[in-house]
């Protein structure tokens, strides 16, 4: 040990500064070489779900692929239209029927509030998994007014006086648990009577809808309304996994949330919903 | 090959040397390769101050009268009684053989392995011949004039040759202080400086102004083995200069000076001992002890090495920007008086310097915060006088927050630091703010083209003294250039369409653009010093950045009715630092030394990037709505701490401390007016103690530091023990190994919050000991450095492993039973090793320094990934040159920096999703974490600084009083990669490269009264 120092001292003092850190270094890199190389994965083809459970209905499921943004990415070689898709329900396995274009549907399985449903295939490998609950039909659902009356605007003279707002409508109903609901608004009317000039500008569709809330009551406003006519409201009873895909359609392009994370090893949606339904008359004053 | 040869026969020599050595008191005799060898000699050597060890010092070689021994040469010799030769070396050869040149054979080779290859120069290599056989001419057959300084003979010859003379003994043969080096032109042409003359009393040291050291006292030493305690100060401003090393010439042995400028040197063996003190950015003095000296309260003034005095050059070696310290372990020192020499976009910035090291990432032009050996900003302690600065950054990180006019030293750990240190887990910047000249008022300045840059030192008494530098960006071409590279997001877009320009894209209506950033900061510092055992200081630093991009425009809405619609943009980002510390330190006795601080530290940040929509109808009712992103991020810190240090044996210094703090952090991030998606607010107090020794033993060759840190976290309601200890050891003087490992907890954190489409951000958090958990690491650090008076080489290599460490992503969502966005913190664990090569010319108008680092940072996080991935931070190559050149008046500099990308995540697929009232939602599938690189980093940048100064040529008070300088940032203007943004325009993802800066030339000018 005690030479060794001394050879060491001595190597320091006479050989060249350079050989000696040549040395060091190779003797460095020698104990260095365990880098691993990491794996790169760009995209990983993992199919998308799109189903809504609705009591009354047959478990439908749609899958798709994702749209790659690179050009050349390589699919599995799994049919879209062949997958073995199995829905368990009450500990019993049905297995769906292609309807094509991604299409299956369970006609065995006739949807029910408050039951529990599983689905399950294989895809690119890996089992893709999902599961989801039926939420209770909206409770007490009441509506402030059955009709609501607005002025035409018409802009063609110039500009119109001062209008008078009519109350919005307000829908009620009982949220004990905080759950999140979501309202639909949708002209029936067969013909289209709009309320204002739209100009230049598409005329908006016969749909609006609110924001999902977990509270227990909705404003509807008078300026929300774009047509005359009768108005179906459809209060669902909504999970979160699907109130998160509004959060998303804020503004801010902060994230790159992928809802719904009962989907294992896939992308999408599979949620149970429930609803109730409301009329309202649009009617010019 | 004749390398090789002449290194084994000269290890054989000194196996042989080694293991014949005898101890005696007065003279040693040793034995020259053994019997049957031409160069068998029996030589004795003896040194008047019985050090055997020191080879930088003159070596006198005697050669015996005809026929005597070593011995009897000894006995005749009267030269080493001679006071003028007390630390000399005398080397007493018997005369053998018959001829002259037979004589002289083999006193090469001893000289050369005796002086380890001529340590100290053959400049201090001296020959006396007593035998008159031996002739002149017989000395240039076997060539030893070119061996020895001077040799003198038995008999005066007649020769004119230079090196044979016969003036005065002690003349012939005195000491050569001229530290060898053959690059330094000795023929300065850079100008003469002088350091004005101020006229206060002479300090204790030999060392008068305008002169260099000298010895000037030959009498035999009076005290031995004793205390000296003092002050390093700068002689100019009379600050003094922390952390500087004192050392015993030429020996291992040696100290450093506290925070506070003071030091204690235990067992100094005489009282006629040379002392050499270093400190970076002054010169390398050397200081001859007397017994005369007080030994209580020894002053040590060192010189600026800018003002190099001619005179002074020639012994003190220049000490260039940055050090390493030898028995440090990870340890970089900086002054930052020399940082003016290196390229800079405008500011001087330690920071920046720092990232030119190995080990420290350089590849964040947006992060003035060390990214260190694998480690993040956060988890580098930033210590300004005391107190703990949370954010270094100004102008998105293009400037660190400290002004280089109000700092005196700044130092940086690595890794493995000290239990003195806590609360982070990769490194510690420890910077010293300055107390400002004591003798007399100064003001100055720096001019660029990004800022102005004032200071004034205001003296009051001799007990008092102050600094305040303010520093203000104002709104020039480099500012506009910083600031548009942020926020201009249409470069290098892949994608088929361009982003449309300006929120909205609402065609040709009024908009306004108002934009008012700016940064500044201030910085004070007033310190007392009531007597010679008490300072108490006060420092306070302030700084802002606002940076503002806002737009607003307003029209009629559609078509003609007559509502109004406005929509202003809002894009305002400001916050700041305060931080002040109260510090009192006191030195109790020559061996107990003690500070207090009581400090207090804010962060704050407020981010609003939203739309605020605000449509007025025909009846005037506004309706407003704001959407967006808003973020707050609020930190304070009250902490009151106390150090002390007790050098208990001149082998062992003890320091210990306690602490506490009190953390109040709070972080809200909302999206829109309504909605706040995040909402933390956390308090909590952190006490605990340290205790820790420095030991040196083996006569300072081995340098051993265990020590152990202990808190109390209030929330996790536990303890942390955190053991840690160095190692350095000096094998020889230039070779040192080194280790170390400890146990490190990190308290805050700066988490970050996951944005793959616009680039991550990250805030502070407090643990809450539940989503965001405390994190730890361990290191583990082992290197080695060879040291000479040119040059440096050092390597060290870690292995750090990190755990509990959180990140916060909203690309998932917790549970599908809920969106409470509180759960998506994330944590993980990780490891970071690597290892970093130095290899650094120290001295001479050419100097700089190489540096390679090869490095791993790994994460792992279930949420992202099963297995390892490379952290947000990691970089496997960087590859860095820094060259320095003097000429003249001019400083020139070049720094080149190569640094492998960094690794993103991008968006790799999208669907749609069809909602229930059948509108569709896109949606984003992205990469698996980091397993995208952007492209590599480099870029070069370039100084040059010419000094001016005040006074014609050979005015006595000539000296610099400033420099211009003009540097250009990103000279072949290559377009580096900051991070890559996303959108999707009609289904089609569109790549937007941020991008660094550009070329960037800039101009400053430096001015100071003194």
């Amino acid at each position: 040990m005690k030479n060794g120092l001394f050879i060491l001292i001595h190597i320091g003092k006479t050989v060249s500064q350079r050989t000696f850190f040549l040395l060091v270094l190779c003797m460095y890199f020698l104990s260095f070489t365990s880098c691993k190389k990491e794996e790169v994965s760009e995209f990983t083809d993992s199919p998308i779900i799109e189903s809504y459970l609705e009591p009354g209905n047959y478990l439908t499921v749609k899958i798709s692929r994702q749209i790659p943004f690179a050009g050349t990415v390589t699919y599995s070689e799994d049919d879209l239209n062949n997958l073995t898709i199995t829905a368990e329900h009450n500990s019993a396995t049905h297995t769906l029927t292609s309807l094509g274009d991604g299409n299956y549907i369970d006609s065995s399985t006739i949807i029910a509030a408050g039951e529990h449903y599983n689905l399950s295939f294989q895809f690119n490998s890996k089992t893709v998994t999902a599961y989801t609950y039926i939420p209770a039909k909206p409770l007490n659902m009441t509506q402030s007014a059955t009709e609501i009356f607005i002025e035409r605007v018409d802009t063609s003279g110039g500009f119109p006086g001062p209008m008078t707002m009519p109350e919005p409508i307000e829908i009620n109903w009982t949220n004990n648990d905080g759950s999140y609901y979501l309202i639909l608004v949708e002209n029936i009317e067969t013909t289209l009577d709009p309320i204002r000039d739209f100009g230049d500008d598409p005329p908006p569709g016969n749909r609006f809808r609110k924001s999902p809330t977990n509270l227990a009551v909705e404003e509807i406003r008078a300026m929300e309304f774009q047509y005359y006519g009768t108005h179906r409201i459809t209060l669902y009873h909504v999970l979160p996994d699907y109130a998160t895909l509004y959060d998303n359609n804020s503004t801010s392009s902060q994230n790159l949330t992928n809802p719904s994370t009962s989907i294992v090893n896939g992308y999408g949606i599979f949620t149970g919903l429930n609803s109730d339904t409301l009329y309202v008359e649009v009617k010019e004053q | 090959m004749k390398i090789q040869n002449r290194a084994i026969v000269s290890l054989i020599h000194m196996v042989f040397f080694l293991l014949t050595a005898q101890q005696a008191k007065a003279q040693k005799e040793y034995m020259f390769n053994s019997t049957g060898n031409v160069c068998y000699i029996h030589y004795t050597c003896y040194a008047p101050n019985n050090d055997y060890e020191n080879l930088k010092r003159p070596f006198i070689f005697i050669i015996a009268g005809e026929g005597k021994t070593a011995q009897e040469a000894l006995e005749k010799d009267t030269l080493k009684n001679l006071p003028q030769f007390s630390n000399y070396m005398f080397v007493y050869v018997p005369n053998r053989g018959s001829s002259g040149t037979e004589k002289l054979r083999c006193i090469e080779a001893l000289a050369s392995l005796l002086t380890y290859n001529y340590t100290y120069g053959r400049a201090n290599l001296f020959l006396q011949v007593n035998d008159k056989n031996i002739r002149q001419s017989d000395i240039e057959s076997v060539k030893l004039q070119k061996t020895f300084k001077n040799i003198r003979l038995a008999e005066k010859t007649d020769s004119t040759g230079l090196t044979v003379q016969n003036n005065t003994i002690t003349e012939d043969f005195k000491e050569n202080t001229i530290i060898e080096d053959p690059i330094e032109d000795e023929d300065d042409k850079y100008g003469t400086f002088y350091i004005e003359e101020d006229k206060k009393e002479d300090t204790e040291t030999n060392a008068k102004p305008n002169s260099k050291a000298v010895k000037t006292y030959f009498g035999p030493p009076q005290t031995f083995d004793f205390t000296l305690t003092g002050i390093i100060k700068d002689r100019s401003t009379g600050e003094a200069l922390p952390f500087a090393s004192i050392q015993i010439k030429n020996t291992t042995k040696g100290v450093s000076s506290n925070a506070d400028g003071y030091f204690t040197f235990q067992k100094i063996p005489t009282d006629t001992a040379t002392l050499t003190v270093q400190y970076v950015g002054y010169e390398k003095t050397d200081v001859y002890l007397t017994p005369m000296i007080n030994k209580k309260n020894f002053i040590i003034e060192l010189n600026p090495s800018s003002q190099t005095l001619q005179a002074v050059s020639i012994i003190a070696v220049r000490e260039d920007v940055l050090l390493s310290k030898k028995e440090d372990v990870s340890v970089i020192k900086m002054t930052p008086k020399k940082l003016e020499q290196l390229p800079n976009l405008g500011e001087r910035d330690v920071m920046r310097s720092f990232q030119l090291m190995p080990g420290v990432s350089a590849s964040n032009e947006s992060s003035s915060g060390l990214y260190v050996r694998g480690g993040t900003p956060d988890q580098n302690l930033v210590l300004y006088d005391g107190f703990t600065v949370y954010h270094v950054d100004h102008l998105y990180g293009f400037f660190s927050a400290f002004n280089s006019n109000a700092l005196k030293d700044v130092q940086l750990y690595k890794g493995g630091f000290e239990s003195r240190f806590g609360g982070r887990l990769s490194s510690v910047t420890e910077i010293t703010g300055k107390e400002g000249n004591q003798n007399k008022f100064n003001i100055g300045g720096d001019f660029s083209l990004l800022s102005m840059n004032i200071f004034a030192e205001v003296p009051v008494g001799n007990k008092f003294s102050s600094v305040f530098a303010f520093r203000r960006s104002y709104k020039g071409p480099i500012y506009n250039k910083i600031f548009e590279s942020f926020n201009n997001r249409s470069e290098n877009a892949t994608g088929s369409p361009q982003p449309t320009g300006g929120p909205g894209g609402m065609g040709p209506r009024q908009m306004e653009t108002k934009v008012t950033s700016f940064f500044y900061d201030l910085n004070g510092k007033f310190t007392y010093k009531p007597n010679d055992r008490d300072i108490i200081s006060f420092s306070i630093f302030n700084g802002t950045d606002k940076l503002d991009n806002s737009t607003s425009f307003s029209a009629p809405s559609f078509g003609s009715n007559n509502s109004n619609f406005s929509i202003s943009s809002t894009d305002l980002t400001k916050y700041g630092n305060t931080g002040s510390s109260l510090k009192w330190s006191r030195k109790w006795s020559d061996k107990f030394y003690g500070n207090t601080v009581l400090s207090y530290s804010n962060y704050y940040s407020d981010r609003d990037r939203s739309q605020e929509r605000t449509v007025t109808n025909s009846g005037g009712e506004e309706t407003t709505s704001s959407n967006g992103i808003f973020e707050n991020n609020d930190l304070k810190d009250y902490s009151l701490k106390s150090d002390y240090q007790w050098d208990l044996f001149n082998f062992s210094q003890l320091q210990a401390g306690v602490f506490g703090t009190y953390f109040d952090i709070n972080y809200t991030y909302a999206q829109n007016d309504t909605t706040t998606v995040l909402d933390k607010q956390n308090k909590a107090y952190l006490t605990g103690a340290y205790l820790q020794n420095k030991f040196r033993l083996f006569k300072n060759r081995v340098q051993f530091v265990p020590g152990i840190r202990t808190s109390y976290f209030e929330t996790t309601g536990q303890l942390y023990h955190e053991p840690r200890a160095s190692l350095s050891v000096n094998v020889t003087d230039r070779l040192t190994l080194k280790g170390a490992t400890g146990r490190y907890y990190q308290f805050a954190n700066r988490v970050t919050r996951e944005d793959i489409l616009s680039g991550s951000k990250d805030f502070w958090l407090l643990s809450d000991g539940n989503s965001v958990p405390v994190s730890s690491a361990i290191h583990y650090i082992g290197g080695i450095s060879y040291e000479t008076n040119n040059y440096l080489f050092s390597t060290e290599a870690y292995y750090k492993e990190i755990e509990n460490i959180t990140e916060y992503s909203l690309r998932f969502n917790a549970s599908p039973g809920g969106v409470s966005y509180s759960e998506n913190f994330f944590s993980g664990n990780g490891y970071a090793r690597g290892i970093e090569f130095l290899a650094q010319k120290k001295s001479g108008k050419f100097n700089g320094w190489i540096s390679y680092t090869l490095g791993e940072a790994r994460n792992r996080f279930a949420i992202y990934s099963d297995s390892y991935y490379p952290a947000n931070q990691d970089v496997t190559h960087e590859f860095k040159i820094v060259a320095l050149y003097k000429y003249r008046r001019w400083d020139f500099s070049a720094t080149w920096v190569y640094a492998t990308g960094r690794p993103y995540t991008a968006p790799s697929g999208a669907y749609s999703i069809t909602l229930l009232d059948a509108s569709t939602q896109d949606f984003f599938t992205v990469t698996s974490k980091n397993s995208l690189r952007l492209p590599d980093y480099h870029r070069a940048d370039i100084s040059a600084n010419y000094k001016l100064l005040k006074g014609s040529k050979g005015d006595r008070k000539r000296r610099e009083i400033g420099y211009i300088g003009f540097s250009v940032f990103n000279v072949y203007n290559r377009t580096n990669t900051w991070y890559k943004q996303y959108s999707i325009e009609e289904g089609e993802v569109i790549e937007t490269s941020v991008n660094y800066l550009g070329i960037t030339p800039n101009i400053t000018l430096s001015l100071k009264l003194r």
